[in-house]
């Protein structure tokens, strides 16, 4: 048998190609609270005090220069849609856009493969950047990123907390916000209905488990769809997420064997699969689509980017047939919230046009206006929290039975507790513990030894303590 | 062996003889040079590429192995230290024995099928014989993308044709991609089938070089065709053997878009191969170094798989 190196790069283009085509746009980029330096605080919320006032943008004309913007995770260019207006006010800035998928893990590297390759070669980088939450911190730690923190700092009162400690080190900032991922529970109307249980009624967890044995009692359908053999420990971060809890504690230490409470809330992962209120679909395939889409699932935790998802191509029949309801809670004082995703814009270190870098991004995220437009045609949530005053916020939407989920879930941000799900090692930290609930799904481990497994895995990875 | 360099034509008067004194291999090594010159700059492209693309990386990654570096910024010389540790590291020994396990589920097998292919391709009252052959190659040059993501959908445990057939007679369901030796067995299954006819065609190429008349002879002295592909081609073949089984371990061990595609290296690892493990380390973790020291590592094991193979070998063969 031979490979030829050529035929298999060659095959690593197509299968980056490929898989780009096959996860979705905008994808679930995670996003907020990480490590990488900054100190956890206990709430994040957005204190937009009524003293701070949005920073005017007073256009320079004379900025000149050609930008190279990458814009990662989406299906299409929306913010192409600010480009004359932009134009108006910067006539000397041209801008060339070049739309990649994320990626993100070994064999889907996209935009971060490009981006890793191009800081390395010191050439072919772009002049602003987006990254999602849960990379950003990789490229901090590189000082890969250009020092943001006199731009972003007029805008600290009109963003939420964890994004700007997810973009800092040492007291610096190297990103500005783009959207957010404030988690809710997602349920079927017409599920819960026939089964005569009220989503409302769902204040615990625990309610949660009680109405998933009577949902699957009575309509044959299960309460969520969680992954075995190949589970991406995506829900699991936004349950831990819930509770404050992350991989690591703020001084970046590795927690996941150390707090019971992540013990426990795996534990209780596993009593779904034992209760058979689980579908053991895996995420992003035809299975996991389809029960969202014929309403064969109850519920699904998820960040406000899958009502995106479902109204376009996960269950675009299921109009009207979707609700979202806040989290159960873990503990009846804890947090009904949590944060899967996000991005941000950053700016290389070594571009050569950082005003005009800097002038793009003011235009496109610091203005209630520009974010706005972008945020009706793609539906991908901003967290500028200065937009949030929009009426279109509170305008009830259609999918989801006229309910007024923009607000529902812009009404969340504040909420949103400070954990380190996020941090320069994400990456390395989802595999491990992805393949640790992977070994406890099939009966290998118990919770306890599989978290002690992805506990040493990343110490020994990472270097941390 | 007589020089296949152009005809020699007189040395011209070398003009700075005077001004130079170069030594006599100097001047012996120019003299050759300066005849040679129109080979040497034909061969050139070639070599000068060669070192560009290959000999430059490969000598950088042993650089780069001895050193701590994240793509980025200053590399810190740390001398054996990558690979110290790279002895303690679970994750790469668990790829190793993956690769060693995937290897020992479909070499065996796909070898054997591709002797016995070859020789029923070899035979000579085969009809449509080119058809044959294009059919067991389709698979070689098959998108392997295409391929892994076929054989996702076929072997998907509750949805893939291959159950809904077990089924059909009773068995099953076999969870193929979602238990860890469903997945290696199923990943086997893949690289048997692509790679069977490349290795097809490699085996016809040596049966075609033994003599007909040699296997005639076991006939006619009474040999069934069986006792004749076992005791006389296999042996005559043995060369071409072994030279598939070395292209096998290699490709074993730098298996990558298949496993990527069919089961990104699930569930739980069981099916993550070294390379897989080398651009991990590389691209998610950026450890530059100590994934450089990997790949010297895959390839260390990889001479000293070959080396045992030929050892056997030629102990089979005195």
């Amino acid at each position: 048998m031979k490979h030829h190196p050529r035929a298999r790069w060659a095959a690593l283009v197509v299968l980056i190609g490929l898989i780009g085509c096959n996860t979705p746009p905008a994808s679930p980029s995670p996003a907020a609270t990480s490590s990488s330096g900054g100190e956890a605080s206990p709430t994040l919320a957005a204190s937009a005090s009524a003293a701070a006032v949005l920073p005017e943008i007073s256009p320079d004309p004379n900025i000149s220069g050609t930008l190279n913007v990458w814009i990662g995770g989406l299906a299409q260019n929306y913010y192409e849609a600010l480009d004359p207006e932009f134009a108006k006010a910067y006539p000397n800035i041209k801008v060339k856009y070049t739309v990649i998928d994320y990626g993100g893990n070994a064999d889907n590297p996209g935009l971060y493969q490009n981006f890793q390759l191009a800081v390395t070669a010191g050439s072919g980088l772009p002049d602003v950047v987006s990254l999602e939450d849960s990379h950003l911190g990789q490229y901090v730690k590189l000082d890969a990123l250009a020092d943001l923190t006199d731009k972003v700092t007029p805008y600290l009162p009109f963003l939420p907390g964890q994004k700007v400690q997810d973009a800092s080190k040492d007291g610096k900032i190297y990103a500005m916000a783009i959207d957010s991922g404030p988690v809710a529970l997602y349920y079927r109307r017409d599920v819960f209905e026939k089964a005569g249980v009220d989503p409302t009624s769902l204040a615990t967890w625990d309610d949660w488990m009680a109405a998933g044995k009577v949902i699957k009692e009575k309509t044959g359908f299960p309460m969520w769809q969680q992954a075995k053999a190949r589970n991406n420990a995506r829900t699991f971060e936004s349950l831990l997420w819930q509770q404050g809890l992350g991989y690591v504690d703020a001084s970046g230490a590795v927690i996941l064997d150390k707090e019971p409470r992540i013990e426990q809330t795996l534990a209780f992962v596993g009593q779904t699969w034992k209760d058979g209120i689980a579908a053991d679909n895996e995420e992003w395939t035809d299975p996991w689509y389809a029960a969202f889409n014929k309403g064969e699932v109850a519920t699904h935790p998820g960040a406000v980017w899958m009502s995106t998802f479902f109204k376009s191509f996960i269950a675009p029949d299921a109009k009207g047939k979707w609700g979202v309801v806040p989290l159960p809670r873990w503990t009846t004082d804890g947090s009904d919230t949590a944060n899967d995703g996000g991005s941000s814009f950053a700016i290389p270190a070594a571009s050569t046009q950082k005003d005009a870098a800097w002038a793009w991004i003011q235009f496109y995220t610091g203005r209630p206006e520009s974010v706005m437009t972008w945020y009706k045609a793609s539906d991908i949530f901003p967290s500028l929290t200065a937009a949030y005053a929009d009426p279109y916020f509170a305008a009830p939407d259609a999918y989801f039975g006229d309910q007024e989920v923009r607000q529902f879930f812009a009404d969340l941000i504040p909420s949103v507790p400070a954990a380190t799900v996020y941090s320069s090692d994400y990456a390395v930290m989802n595999a491990s513990l992805s393949s640790a609930i992977q070994r406890f799904a099939m009966g290998e481990l118990s919770a306890k030894d599989a978290l002690a497994a992805a506990a040493q895995e990343i110490r020994d990875k990472t270097g941390r303590s | 062996m007589a020089p296949l360099g152009p005809a020699r034509v007189a040395p011209a008067p070398d003009l700075d003889r005077a001004a130079a004194v170069p030594s006599g291999l100097a001047r012996r090594a120019r003299r050759t040079l300066g005849r040679h010159r129109w080979p040497y700059a034909f061969v050139a492209p070639f070599f000068v590429l060669f070192a560009i693309f290959f000999v430059f990386p490969i000598a950088f990654s042993f650089w780069l192995s001895l050193n701590e570096w994240q793509g980025t910024g200053p590399m810190k010389f740390v001398g054996l230290q990558n690979y110290a540790a790279l002895l303690r590291d679970g994750t790469f020994w668990n790829s190793m024995a993956n690769a060693v396990i995937l290897f020992l589920l479909y070499v065996p097998i796909m070898t054997a099928l591709a002797v016995l292919l070859a020789a029923a391709l070899n035979d000579r009252f085969i009809r449509l014989r080119g058809a044959w052959k294009a059919i067991i190659f389709l698979p070689y040059i098959t998108s392997m993308v295409a391929v892994g993501f076929t054989f996702r959908l076929i072997f998907d445990t509750r949805s893939g044709i291959v159950n809904d057939a077990l089924g059909i007679v009773g068995l099953g369901p076999v969870p193929w991609l979602d238990d860890p030796w469903g997945a290696k067995v199923t990943l086997a299954i893949l690289i048997t089938w692509a790679w069977l006819g490349y290795n097809t065609v490699i085996m016809l190429a040596g049966l075609q070089t033994i003599q007909r008349e040699v296997i005639e002879a076991a006939w006619v002295d009474g040999a069934t065709r069986l006792q004749a592909l076992r005791y006389v081609t296999v042996p005559l073949l043995k060369p071409v053997i072994l030279f598939s089984l070395t292209l096998s371990v290699i490709g074993t061990f730098s298996l990558f878009t298949e496993p990527s595609i069919l089961t990104r290296g699930g569930p739980a690892r069981a099916t993550t191969m070294p390379v897989m493990e080398i651009f991990s380390t590389t691209f998610s973790n950026l450890r530059f170094g100590y994934a450089a020291a990997m790949s010297y590592v895959v390839f260390a094991v990889i001479i000293l798989a070959t080396a045992i193979q030929f050892r056997v070998a030629r102990r089979g063969a005195s």
